[in-house]
């Protein structure tokens, strides 16, 4: 089956480790030809052979994909495809859900941390990677308070160190300018592209090592849109960006690197500009160009 | 899964869109490639209504370059296109520039044979008649070629094509080498005789054009930019 075989291909040609002396983290060399310059990175996360399971239903299937550091890493492909639930384990959002089951790894570089292990605690994971949801969802508190939430459960206690760590997310998130004067305002009053950005300063406050985005600007407008879009360009120089996006533009604007999944599988991994251009795989092609269905 | 790369998409209004740009693209194509053949015949048989039947249909070149164009740009700007679909529209782009340079060289030749037409003297012009002739057959036969690459998105058809312009070099190497002998031998025509090294550079350039065009082709079928590459057969530089 192509699909088999493309996976096989994609991670061969991706992942290619090779450890930097004095350096535990892997490197790994992504989309070498002829045309293209070779870039060799650090991995943040290395994802070897995950399988994920709802019950008996099989929705990933042996993946292995390098996520480079500090680059944003696209994931696309039709509905259904397995890119949302491939994004959420990243955090162990499953384990919310009763008979799931993961097998493969996810590690983390470069404490050589699998995110998936039977041994790692979600909370310490989720610590250590946030997520921005589709839809907005600030919690029903002032905007200073929605940022400060996530530096509180970890203890931080000092005013000053808490209004320091606000502001610092805030213009992080290009949102301190349009609320520096209203922090004690509802969180709620702000418009829909305003909440989203409010979302992204909170998980930058409590400074992850990735940020996986699920649809992030699909419920909002244009203008909105460029914003986060914006953002997410800028975050790259100090995160790593994981970004499920049913829009084609937006992954090939955003994103550094570009997955295709379907039906479970990997089929293509390789740089955003090549896979908007050239494709290696019919696949790939028929799908981003909108021959499917 | 439908093997002509303009079909197969979901919006079938973009399936229209492309098939229009590459018919254009087509059309325009035969309109030069007549262009070529008719400017070498008035200049071979001194002939000024054909000379100006190619001077008079040089407008309707631009008009299709700029339209084409425009109809590239607006399904850029409209469809977003990406991969296969992104190729064909800035390859066929590309395509409307070197067809209109090629019309720009039959309308030189076409000039050149209008002044035939009126008493210059065909000395020079028949030194190489046999050498235009060939020339002629050679570009036409390539640029043909190419279109038809292009309208059936043949590949290989078009890597032949880029093989066959070492032949029209070559051809073009022979005809200045007969024009300087005679020069030599007789003076008298040195302006005619430089006309006609315009005209058959003028084909060996039209040449370069659908080669240009073949090229494009295999772009848009696989990514490849065959710019400033060697085809099988030639020697390096």
């Amino acid at each position: 089956m192509e699909t088999a075989v493309a996976n096989e291909d994609a991670a061969r040609n991706a992942h290619n480790p090779a450890p930097q002396s004095g350096s535990a983290t892997p490197r790994v060399t992504i989309a070498v030809d002829d045309t293209r310059k070779v870039r060799t990175l650090n991995v943040k996360a290395a994802v070897d052979n995950l399988s994920f399971y709802y019950g008996q239903h099989r929705a990933l299937k042996n993946l292995t994909i390098p996520i480079a550091e500090r680059q944003v890493t696209a994931l696309i492909g039709p509905s259904g495809c397995g890119k949302s639930t491939f994004l959420r384990c990243f955090n162990r959002m499953h384990d919310l859900q009763p008979d799931t089951r993961y097998e493969g790894s996810i590690t983390l570089h470069p404490d050589d941390l699998n995110l998936i292990g039977p041994g790692v605690d979600p909370i310490e994971v989720r610590m250590r990677i946030g997520m921005v949801f589709q839809k907005p969802n600030p919690f029903p508190k002032s905007v200073f308070e929605n940022v400060a939430y996530g530096l509180r459960l970890r203890g931080v206690r000092n005013r000053a160190m808490l209004a320091e760590e606000v502001e610092k997310a805030l213009r992080g998130s290009a949102l301190w300018d349009e609320v520096k004067d209203r922090l004690q305002d509802s969180a709620l009053a702000l418009s829909g592209g305003q909440m989203q950005r409010l979302c992204i300063a909170r998980a930058l406050a409590t400074t992850p090592e990735i940020l996986l985005f699920d649809e992030p600007t699909s419920a909002l407008d244009p203008i909105a849109t460029a914003k986060i879009e914006e953002l997410i360009s800028t975050l790259r120089d100090q995160v790593t960006v994981l970004i499920v996006t049913h829009n084609m533009q937006q992954a090939a604007r955003v994103s550094d690197y570009t997955a295709f999944m379907y039906l479970g599988e990997l089929i293509e991994f390789d740089e955003a500009a090549k896979i908007f251009t050239n494709p290696a795989k019919k696949a790939t092609e028929d799908y981003i160009t909108g021959r499917y269905g | 899964m439908p093997s002509d790369p303009v079909e197969g998409h979901t919006a079938k209004a973009f399936d229209g869109a492309l098939t229009q740009l590459r018919l254009h693209a087509v059309g325009m194509g035969g309109l030069v490639i007549d262009q070529v053949s008719t400017a070498v015949r008035a200049l071979l048989e001194a002939d000024a209504n054909l000379a100006q039947t190619v001077l008079a249909r040089e407008s309707q070149v631009n008009d299709l370059e700029r339209a084409v164009d425009r109809e590239a740009f607006e399904l850029i700007a409209l469809h977003q296109p990406v991969a296969g679909d992104l190729r064909m529209a800035t390859a066929v782009s590309r395509m409307t520039v070197e067809l209109e340079r090629a019309g720009d060289e039959s309308k030189k030749i076409a000039r050149f044979a209008g002044r035939m037409a009126s008493g210059e003297p065909q000395g020079p012009v028949r030194a190489v008649a046999r050498y235009l002739q060939h020339m002629a057959d050679l570009t036409t036969g390539m640029l043909r070629d190419a279109v038809r690459s292009l309208d059936e998105s043949n590949s290989d058809l078009a890597e032949r094509v880029r093989a066959r312009d070492s032949e029209l070099d070559a051809e073009f190497a022979a005809a200045l080498r007969q024009l300087l002998t005679l020069a030599m031998q007789d003076q008298r025509y040195l302006g005619v005789t430089i006309d006609t090294v315009f005209a058959l550079k003028g084909l060996e350039r039209i040449g370069d054009h659908a080669k240009n065009i073949a090229e494009q082709v295999v772009f848009i079928a696989s990514g490849r930019d065959m710019r400033h590459k060697k085809s099988v057969g030639q020697a390096s530089a």
